[in-house]
């Protein structure tokens, strides 16, 4: 039950962080060139997201379950550690934040720079819309897959992703802003703490490990994750700081 | 096929390739660990902060 839990909230909260990613570019697009094609490219991207789920979805339930574990364990744990990676580097100073209401005013600027094609379809707006959606949608589908095979609830991952897909484009709907007020950079950190618990959890139990506790090692797994991480963050935060000056 | 198969590193490995070099060694040496009767439980969370401090000050030196 928690598993599910702890499932259903890591695949709703990345879904949200990169909805938030996509909507902005999208939002972008809509307000400066029209909505049609836009739309159109979103569209288009989340039909190829479905075919490709559909076809991958399936294909993971044919692997024998112990190696599905190792290998989506390892590829998720890979996958955590970089979304982990960035987190810390942004919370301590070393990367810039992500910024909606900054990448939002540079997709203006550069839709409202580039030129119009001729015809009923805006070929500009479609294909960024389309490459947005696509790779930002990738990495929900990447999650979905492997963190639903891996636990074998690909349906419970699907509805937290689909839940957090769905709330920030409704958000984004009524407000028609970038959704700058997401705590963004605190969620991907959390998406990255419960990725790499996660991986560590599957891989581990992949290659052999027998964890103390059984399925409840995952909880102290993400306990442990968010408690390095948080460390790392705070000694990054002191080497970055300028050292006082002496007072003489 | 060489620009996808770049790609899909890219989209799972990002920044950092030693970091996917490093889980990938720690899992072999768990799977090792275990077929010789250990336990190794313990190994891969203790690798895993190892590998992200030495690519965090990778990251911060450049």
């Amino acid at each position: 039950m928690t598993h599910d839990l702890v499932l259903v909230l890591g695949a709703l909260a990345a879904s949200a962080v990169e909805t938030v990613e996509a909507v902005t570019i999208v939002l972008a697009l809509g307000v400066t060139r029209g909505w049609r094609s836009p739309l159109l490219g979103a569209g288009a991207a989340v039909a190829t997201l479905a075919a490709i789920v559909a076809a991958l979805g399936p294909a993971l339930a044919l692997i024998p379950i112990d190696t599905l574990r190792l290998v989506v364990g390892s590829l998720l744990l890979v996958f955590g550690l970089q979304w982990l990676r960035k987190a810390i580097l942004r919370a301590s100073g070393f990367k810039a934040v992500h910024d909606e209401d900054k990448i939002y005013a540079e997709e203006v600027a550069q839709a409202r720079e580039a030129g119009r094609s001729a015809g009923r379809v805006d070929g500009y707006a479609f294909a960024i819309s389309f490459k947005s959606v696509l790779l930002e949608g990738l990495e929900i589908a990447f999650i979905v897959l492997t963190l639903g095979a891996s636990q074998g609830s690909t349906l419970l991952a699907a509805v937290g992703a689909l839940i957090g897909v769905v709330g920030v484009v409704a958000v984004a709907v009524v407000v028609r802003r970038p959704l700058s007020r997401v705590p963004e950079n605190q969620l991907a950190f959390a998406v990255g703490v419960m990725l790499t618990a996660f991986g560590i959890f599957w891989a581990g139990e992949g290659a052999g490990a027998d964890w103390p506790g059984g399925d409840s090692a995952l909880l102290g797994l993400i306990a442990v994750t968010a408690a390095w991480a948080l460390a790392f963050v705070v000694v990054l935060r002191q080497r970055r700081a300028p050292a006082p000056e002496s007072a003489t | 096929m060489r620009r996808v198969i770049d790609a899909i590193v890219d989209f799972i490995v990002g920044d950092d390739v030693w970091v996917a070099v490093g889980v990938a060694s720690a899992i072999g040496l768990t799977a090792a660990l275990d077929r010789l009767g250990a336990d190794p439980w313990w190994l891969l969370p203790a690798a895993v902060p190892a590998i992200v401090v030495v690519s965090l000050l990778r990251a911060t030196r450049r």
